[in-house]
C-alpha cells in the first residue's frame, strides 16, 4: 500500500533546542493514524511541517506523492490545535471561503457545506454568525472547515479535546465516515482511549524522538503479557509487601499490577492475604505504557 | 495568483463591511455637510449682550468723539447702517471715568474691582500724548475675558480713526484729500493668454483662488484621508483575527504566507479606491454645484491619483501588516506604529510649504521621497503648472522600487511573525527576520 505521508530523517529546531530529531515514519493511505505523546514532545511541530507551515532543516515529508508539500496542501484538510473562526462572518461564508482557498467550486461547495453541517447535527445555523456560536458549535464548524472539500489526507490536532462525550462522539463518527471515504486520517490526541479504539496504527514521539510505531497489538506485543488486573476484598492495601510487582495503577476499585516474576506465583501470595474476586493476566493499556515512556 | 485573489475578495468584503468604512462613507460627508449647515445657520447668529466699559482719557481729545462714535455704532442695525456703519454684535456702551485726581494705579485697582464683579466689561486708558505720532503712546486695554476680541479690535479702529482725524486737524490738512490722494492701485492676478482651436485668442482668466488653491489642498486631503481610513485597517485585521483569533495557523494550512499578505493588500487598494471614488464623485458633483470647479480635476490627476494611490497602500499597508503579524495585542502595536505614523505626519507639516513654492527645492526633494511622494507630488500635480514630468515619472519610480522593497521585507516579516503567540517582536528581532535568507 503506497504511503500517504513520508518522513525521512526530519530534524527541526527552534532557537537551537531540537523540537524533532531525526525522525521517519510512514503513514498508509487510507489508515487512521494516530500521534500521541506528552505535551512539548514535538507533535504539533511535527503536523505543522507536514503542512508545510513550519520547514524542516534536515530530512525530507513526502505527502501525498509529493515532495513539494506546499503543492499538496489543496488535497490536506487540516483541524490545527489552535482553532480560529473569522468572529464576524457567517458560517455560510466561512466555509465557502475555507473552500475556495482549497480550491472548491462553489456549487460542489455549497451542497458539501449542508451535508456536512447536518452530519454535525448544526442544521439551519448556516447564516449564523460565528461570535454567536457555542465551544462546542465553533468546533464543529472548524472540522467541517477541514473536511468540506473532500480531502485525501485529514489532519487533525487534538480534534476531541475540549467536547463533550456527545458531540466527541459526533465526531468520532464523521473521522470514522471520512475514513470509510478513503481519507488518509492522521490526530493527534492526549485520550489513549481514543487512540486505541480508533487507530489503525500508533505513533509516540517523546522528546522529538520516536520511540513507537505501529497497530496498538505489535506495541503491546513488545512490552508482553506482563500485566495483571486484580480486584480483592482488601483493595490495594493487600499488595504491599508482595515480592515482584513492578507498579501499581490504582483505580481504586480494581489494581493493575506489573508484576516481573510468574504471575500464578503472585496469584497465590495474593490469595493468601485476601479474598480474590477477579484475576485477569493481560497486556499492557496504551496509558500503561505511554506512562512508563513518558514518566519522569 | 488564484488564492491571493480569493483572500483579496474576502478582505475587500469584510473591509467594506466593517464599521470604520461605514464611516468613512456615510458618517464623515454627514459631518462635513453638517458642519456647513452649521457655519451657515450660525453665521448671522448675533451676541446681542451690551458690552459696557469704562475708560480714561488722559489725553482729553478722545473721549467726546468716541461718545459720539459708540452712539451711532449701537444705533445702527445690519441692515440699515446709521452714519455709514453697521453693527452685528453687541452694543458697546462707552462709561467715562475721570481720574478726578486719584493715582493711576489706585484708579486701576478700583475699575479691575468693577470689571471683577461684572458692573463692567472691561476699561480702557488713552495716554495724555496719543495725538503724538512720536510719542509712542500705547491704548491699554484691561479685562479678564481675554478671548473676547471684538471690543478690543472695534476700540482700535474707532480710537485710532479719532486720533487720526484729530492729527489732521491739528496739521490743518484736508484728509479727505489725503485719502484721496494716496489711493492705491489695485493688482489683477490673472492666468495666461492662449491660442484657441479656431486660431483665436483666448482671454487669460481671472486666477480663482478656489480653483488654484482649494481644489490642489483637497486632493492633498483626499489620498491622505483615504490612506489613513484604509491601511491602519490592515493592521487591525491582521492582530484581531489571524493574531488575536488564532486564525493564521488554519490560512496557512491553505495559503502561503506570502499569498495571504498579498490579499490583504489587494484587498485594501481595492477598499480605498472604492472610497476613493466615492469621495471623488460626491466632492466633483458639490464643487461643480458650487462653482463649477470640476473641470479643475482633469482625468491626467485622476490617474496619477490612482497610481499614487495605489503604490501608497502598498506601502503603509505592508508596514502595518508586518507591525501587526510582529505584535500580539493592538497595545504593543501603538509603540511600533509611531515610525510609521512620522512618515506619514510628515507630509501633513510641510504641505503649507509645498503650496507657496511648488517648484522649489524643498518642494521637489520632499514630493521624490516615496513615503511623502503620493501626497506631495500629488499636491505639485494639481497646482498649476505642475511639476517637470520628469519629476512625476522619478517619484513614481522611486516609489515603484521602494514599494517593492517594503512589501519583500514585510513578507519575511509576517512570515515569522503570523505564527509567533505569547509575546511581540522587538524591531531587532523584525529586522533580523528580514535579514534571514
Amino acid at each position: 500500500m503506497p504511503d500517504a505521508i513520508t518522513l525521512t530523517g526530519v530534524t527541526k529546531r527552534f532557537n537551537g533546542i531540537v523540537a524533532v530529531d531525526d525522525l521517519s515514519l510512514s503513514v498508509p493511505v487510507g489508515s487512521i493514524y494516530g500521534f500521541i505523546g506528552p505535551n512539548g514532545s514535538g507533535k504539533t511541530t511535527t503536523l505543522r511541517m507536514i503542512m508545510h507551515i513550519l520547514l524542516p532543516d534536515h530530512g525530507d515529508i513526502e505527502v501525498l506523492g509529493s515532495r513539494d508539500t506546499a503543492a499538496a496542501r489543496d488535497r490536506v484538510g487540516y483541524l490545527p490545535e489552535e482553532r480560529g473562526l473569522y468572529k464576524k462572518m457567517t458560517i455560510r461564508r466561512l466555509l465557502r471561503y475555507y473552500a475556495r482557498l482549497k480550491g472548491g467550486t462553489k456549487a460542489g461547495i455549497d451542497a458539501a457545506i449542508e451535508d456536512w453541517m447536518a452530519r454535525m447535527d448544526l442544521p439551519g445555523l448556516l447564516d449564523r454568525q460565528i461570535e454567536t456560536l457555542s465551544k462546542g458549535m465553533s468546533q464543529k464548524v472548524q472540522f467541517v472547515a477541514a473536511v468540506v472539500c473532500n480531502p485525501s489526507l485529514l489532519i487533525l490536532d487534538e480534534p476531541f479535546s475540549g467536547l463533550d462525550p456527545v458531540n466527541a462522539q459526533v465526531l468520532k463518527d464523521a473521522v470514522l465516515e471520512i475514513r470509510r471515504r478513503g481519507t488518509t486520517v492522521v490526530f493527534s490526541t492526549h485520550d489513549m482511549s481514543t487512540a486505541e479504539r480508533m487507530c489503525d496504527r500508533i505513533f509516540m514521539i517523546f522528546r522529538g524522538r520516536k520511540v513507537l510505531d505501529g497497530s496498538l497489538e505489535s506495541i503491546q506485543d513488545q512490552y508482553g503479557a506482563d500485566t495483571v488486573r486484580v480486584r480483592t476484598a482488601k483493595g490495594a492495601a493487600a499488595l504491599a509487601g508482595i515480592p515482584d510487582i513492578d507498579a501499581v495503577n490504582d483505580f481504586g476499585q480494581m489494581q493493575e499490577v506489573r508484576v516481573t516474576g510468574d504471575p500464578q506465583a503472585f496469584l497465590a501470595r495474593l490469595a493468601e492475604r485476601t479474598a480474590v474476586y477477579h484475576f485477569e493476566v493481560t497486556r499492557p493499556s496504551l496509558q500503561d505504557i505511554f506512562v512508563r515512556i513518558a514518566k519522569p | 495568483m488564484r488564492k491571493t485573489l480569493i483572500v483579496a475578495q474576502s478582505e475587500f468584503a469584510t473591509l467594506v463591511r466593517s464599521k470604520a468604512f461605514v464611516i468613512s462613507v456615510v458618517l464623515m460627508p454627514v459631518v462635513m455637510i453638517a458642519s456647513i449647515v452649521l457655519v451657515r445657520a450660525t453665521k448671522d447668529a448675533t451676541d446681542s449682550k451690551d458690552r459696557t466699559f469704562a475708560f480714561v482719557d488722559y489725553s482729553g481729545v478722545v473721549a467726546e468723539p468716541l461718545k459720539s462714535v459708540a452712539g451711532l455704532y449701537n444705533a445702527a442695525t445690519p441692515e440699515s447702517g446709521e452714519g455709514g456703519l453697521t453693527r452685528k454684535g453687541p452694543r458697546f456702551i462707552p462709561l467715562e471715568v475721570k481720574p478726578a485726581g486719584r493715582i493711576p494705579e489706585e484708579l486701576r485697582l478700583e475699575l479691575s474691582d468693577r470689571v471683577r464683579t461684572a458692573e463692567l466689561f472691561a476699561f480702557v486708558e488713552f495716554p495724555a500724548n496719543i495725538v503724538d505720532p512720536a510719542g509712542g503712546a500705547q491704548i491699554r486695554y484691561y479685562s479678564d475675558h481675554p478671548s473676547y476680541s471684538a471690543l478690543p479690535q472695534w476700540l482700535k479702529m474707532t480710537v485710532n480713526a479719532v486720533v487720526l482725524n484729530e492729527r489732521f486737524r491739528q496739521a490743518s490738512v484736508d484728509r479727505a484729500l489725503f485719502v484721496r490722494l494716496t489711493k492705491t492701485a489695485p493688482l489683477e492676478e490673472l492666468g495666461l493668454f492662449e491660442r484657441a482651436g479656431d486660431g483665436g485668442v483666448t482671454a487669460a482668466q481671472e486666477v480663482d483662488a478656489a480653483r488654484a488653491y482649494g481644489v490642489p489642498v483637497a486632493v492633498l486631503m483626499l489620498m491622505y484621508i483615504t490612506v489613513m481610513s484604509s491601511a491602519p485597517q490592515l493592521l487591525n485585521s491582521v492582530i484581531e483575527e489571524e493574531k488575536m483569533s488564532r486564525i493564521s495557523e488554519v490560512l496557512i494550512g491553505s495559503v502561503s504566507p506570502f499569498q495571504l499578505m498579498m490579499g490583504k493588500l489587494i484587498g485594501g487598494v481595492a477598499t480605498s479606491t472604492l472610497l476613493a471614488a466615492i469621495y471623488i464623485v460626491g466632492g466633483l458633483a458639490v464643487a461643480e454645484y458650487w462653482g463649477g470647479y470640476a473641470s479643475a480635476v482633469t482625468p491626467a490627476i485622476l490617474g496619477w491619483f490612482l497610481l499614487f494611490l495605489v503604490m501608497s497602500i502598498f506601502i503603509f499597508g505592508s508596514l502595518f501588516v508586518a507591525i501587526g503579524a510582529a505584535c500580539n495585542d493592538l497595545k504593543d502595536s501603538q509603540s511600533m506604529m509611531t515610525p510609521v505614523m512620522v512618515l506619514v505626519m510628515i507630509p501633513m507639516f510641510t504641505w503649507a510649504s509645498v503650496l507657496r513654492a511648488p517648484d522649489g527645492t524643498l518642494a521637489t526633494v520632499l514630493s521624490l521621497i516615496p513615503t511623502a511622494a503620493p501626497f506631495l507630488m500629488m499636491l505639485r500635480i494639481s497646482l498649476q503648472p505642475g511639476p517637470p514630468l520628469w519629476q512625476i515619472i522619478a517619484s513614481v519610480v522611486l516609489m515603484a522600487l521602494t514599494t517593492t522593497l517594503v512589501v519583500w521585507a514585510a513578507g519575511k516579516i509576517f512570515r515569522t511573525g503570523l505564527l509567533m503567540q505569547g509575546k511581540s517582536a522587538t524591531i531587532a528581532e523584525m529586522l533580523r527576520w528580514v535579514a534571514v535568507k
